[in-house]
């Protein structure tokens, strides 16, 4: 997805308020995309002109979702508006990308702190298996530090001309008609950590919300509530010998005892490991699974110090709302994680991108206004583009994290050559790869053998001490 | 860090005998120790610090042991064979992370049946137990080594047998009120398209509902397969609710 910086017709129109800048074009102003659903209303031609500025949009939420869609929207021709709370803000997160990001996103590669290429699972009993052999050498997935990522995006988008306000986003007055602005309320700090800050208002046409999984926007438009993860790590500094064995690998722990519907991780890090936990259904027992988790890698982690101990909610599905009126919810606000891997940084950025690109061609580069019916495309091309993703992650999940067995079947699997390349496959380039069905077939037995096993033992271990 | 793996297994231990639901009452040394490992680990986790001092750690140790073996000897009757002196699995077959297949032939014959048998304990102890993962005694054990036929004689048979039987008792019977009701003897009905579609049905359903509660399993995976999907598609019934309005 390379960016040309090209100079359109209409960029030479501009108005005396625009500031100059390129005007990506990644298609041709064409017709409105024409909606097959005959419930929408025909989108923008008919909507009036705006007149005398370009459209304003509010990004509230600087994340990667929030700082993809800033970029997209300003070098778009729309007047973009990004607020986030905390311009240094150290997130918890696993900073695992896969190698698409770096290409799509036009990332630099010294924002990568490690690139892992082998991964090692771990089953409830010990089994241990090595990933990672069907990779090509140019192939890995990038570990990378939240601050130093979302300063990045977010310092393109100021480039290409959005403003970058450091406040706190409070509420929204919705608007009485229908093409009245939303007015915001916000609490601006401009840089001055710990003090009271000054309200504000804006108004703006619309609004994306990327404020992450407790989203305000999100609740402010009744998106409805989604049920979410608890995901505990510990950042640990470990002795340099032992930091050696995580030089490029990650491991993955699953069983009971690390966590009853989610697995346990340890991941290198630009200089310490993260050691973490996640679960869904038993969040009050995050810490015992924490423990359980330490206590796996044991031997690997000994005599290492506790740096940070943080914790955040995952998203487990998209809201049910995820779009109202010209408000449209992105990255973990919208819940666009996966389930099985818990992946999110990606996806975020993806639907941030994803969504500007919707505004901007709905506004044809910020002339006109936009209206819902444009925000639905973007749902439209997101839910088309990534939902066999999501639904063949959730069904691993639901076939392969339900109990033991079925665990040390998913870690016996994925000794398995096949399934280690589409594995990957999926993951670094994300697409659905259908595959040599010769090969699937095998796999299909082999998966079925390997479950009908783990759960003849499983009876046995029943009669043993019943 | 020595220090809180083992109080922390013995945490994972206690707990996980709860969640097992196994009838023991714990014994007074035992959660005596828990409380005083519990407080350690609390210590330790503010302290924001893995290293303890030696003699936390083998005071800890020495409670520990204690312990384990007033834990093991009541728990573990079946495992009498592979008592342990730290939290580790032992057993004098299991060598370098996989069972010595020379150890469980019985006269020249492989006994597989030994090693679905050992490996069971293994796990059942894991689980109880559950171990660091090591890097220089990692387990290589695959379980597809054992044919697939010791599988079927040890677990599924009695099951087979089960099925068979019951699909042979509802065929004769539905053969015979079949032919009491249209005449057709067997011969006939293995013609008839809606009797051999009825029979289809029959063994399907057989195989799947072997005991009550699998019809309520069964409805339950069927609402599992698409909840996901219709938590997808709650965005669009928002939109068709709100056709026309203005917001």
């Amino acid at each position: 997805m390379a960016s040309i910086a090209l100079k359109s017709f209409i960029g030479l129109r501009q108005t005396a308020t625009e500031k100059t800048h390129f005007t990506m074009q990644a298609k041709p102003v064409s017709p409105k995309p024409s909606n097959h659903r005959t419930l929408q209303v025909k989108a923008a031609k008919t909507s009036p002109k705006v007149t005398g500025r370009n459209l304003r949009v509010a990004v509230i939420g600087g994340g990667p979702a929030g700082g993809a869609a800033a970029e997209t929207l300003a070098k778009g021709g729309v007047e973009t508006f990004l607020i986030e709370r905390k311009m240094d803000n150290c997130k918890p997160c696993g900073g695992a990308i896969p190698l698409c990001m770096v290409g799509e996103f036009d990332l630099p590669l010294d924002i990568i702190d490690r690139r892992v290429t082998k991964m090692k699972m771990i089953s409830p009993s010990n089994v241990a298996v090595d990933i990672g052999q069907t990779l090509k050498p140019h192939e890995y997935i990038g570990m990378v530090r939240r601050e130093v990522l979302d300063q990045y995006l977010r310092n393109r988008a100021s480039e290409n001309g959005a403003t970058v306000i450091n406040g706190l986003f409070l509420k929204m007055d919705k608007p009485g008609d229908g093409e009245a602005p939303y007015v915001l309320h916000y609490t601006e700090y401009d840089g001055k950590a710990g003090g009271a800050g000054v309200k504000k208002t804006m108004e703006v046409d619309a609004v994306i919300g990327a404020d992450g999984a407790n989203s305000r926007v999100a609740k402010s438009i009744d998106a409805g509530d989604y049920e979410y993860a608890i995901a505990f790590q510990e950042r640990i500094k470990i002795p340099d010998d032992k930091m050696v064995y995580y030089e490029n690998l990650a491991e993955m722990y699953v069983g009971d005892d690390v966590s009853p519907d989610f697995y346990g991780w340890v991941f290198p890090k630009c200089d310490h490991v993260a050691v973490g936990t996640g679960t869904v259904t038993h969040k009050g027992d995050i810490k015992k699974f924490q423990l359980a988790t330490r206590n796996r890698a044991n031997d690997k982690i000994l005599g290492g110090k506790i740096l940070r101990v943080e914790a955040h909610p995952i998203p487990e599905h998209p809201r049910p709302r995820r779009l109202a009126g010209r408000v449209a919810l992105v990255g973990d606000a919208a819940g666009y994680v996966t389930k099985c891997s818990g992946e999110g940084i990606y996806f975020a950025a993806k639907s941030g991108r994803m969504c500007a690109e919707a505004i901007v061609e709905g506004s044809e580069n910020g002339k006109r206004m936009v209206n819902e019916a444009d925000l639905r495309t973007y749902l439209e091309k997101w839910d088309k583009t990534y939902w066999p993703t999501y639904k063949v992650l959730d069904v691993l999940q639901k076939v392969f994290y339900r109990s033991n067995p079925a665990r040390e079947a998913f870690v016996e699997m994925c000794a398995d050559e096949y399934v280690q390349k589409m594995t990957f496959d999926s993951y670094l380039y994300k697409r659905v790869v259908p595959g040599n069905p010769w090969e699937d077939l095998k796999l299909a037995v082999n998966t079925i053998g390997s479950l009908v096993r783990a759960n003849a033992l499983r009876r046995e271990m029943e009669k043993i001490n019943v | 860090m020595a220090s809180i793996a083992i109080s922390a297994s013995l945490q994972t231990v206690c707990s996980s005998h709860q969640v097992t639901k196994q009838p023991q009452s714990k014994p007074g040394a035992r959660s005596l120790g828990m409380k005083e490992a519990t407080c350690v680990v609390a210590l330790n986790v503010e302290a924001n610090s893995l290293n303890v001092s030696a003699q936390e750690k083998s005071a800890l140790r020495i409670q520990k042991h204690k312990a384990e073996d007033a834990a093991d000897s009541k728990s573990k009757d079946g495992l009498r064979g592979a008592e342990l002196s730290a939290v580790k699995f032992r057993d004098e077959r299991w060598k370098n992370g996989t069972w010595d297949l020379n150890m469980f032939s019985k006269n020249g014959k492989m006994y597989w049946d030994g090693i679905i048998l050992a490996e069971a304990k293994r796990r059942k102890f894991l689980e109880l137990h559950p171990e660091a993962s090591m890097n220089d005694d990692p387990v290589v054990f695959r379980s597809s080594i054992i044919p697939w036929w010791a599988w079927m004689m040890r677990s599924y048979l009695p099951e087979a047998e089960l099925i068979n039987g019951r699909a042979a008792m509802v065929g004769f019977f539905m053969a015979y009120v079949v032919d009491a009701l249209t005449g057709l003897g067997v011969v006939g009905q293995t013609g008839n398209f809606i009797c051999k579609a009825g029979f289809f049905v029959t063994v399907i359903a057989i195989i799947l509902i072997r005991r009550t509660q699998d019809v309520g399993n069964l409805r339950k995976l069927a609402d599992e397969a698409t909840f996901y999907d219709k938590q997808w598609q709650a965005s669009w019934q928002h939109q068709n609710d709100q056709t026309g309005k203005k917001i």
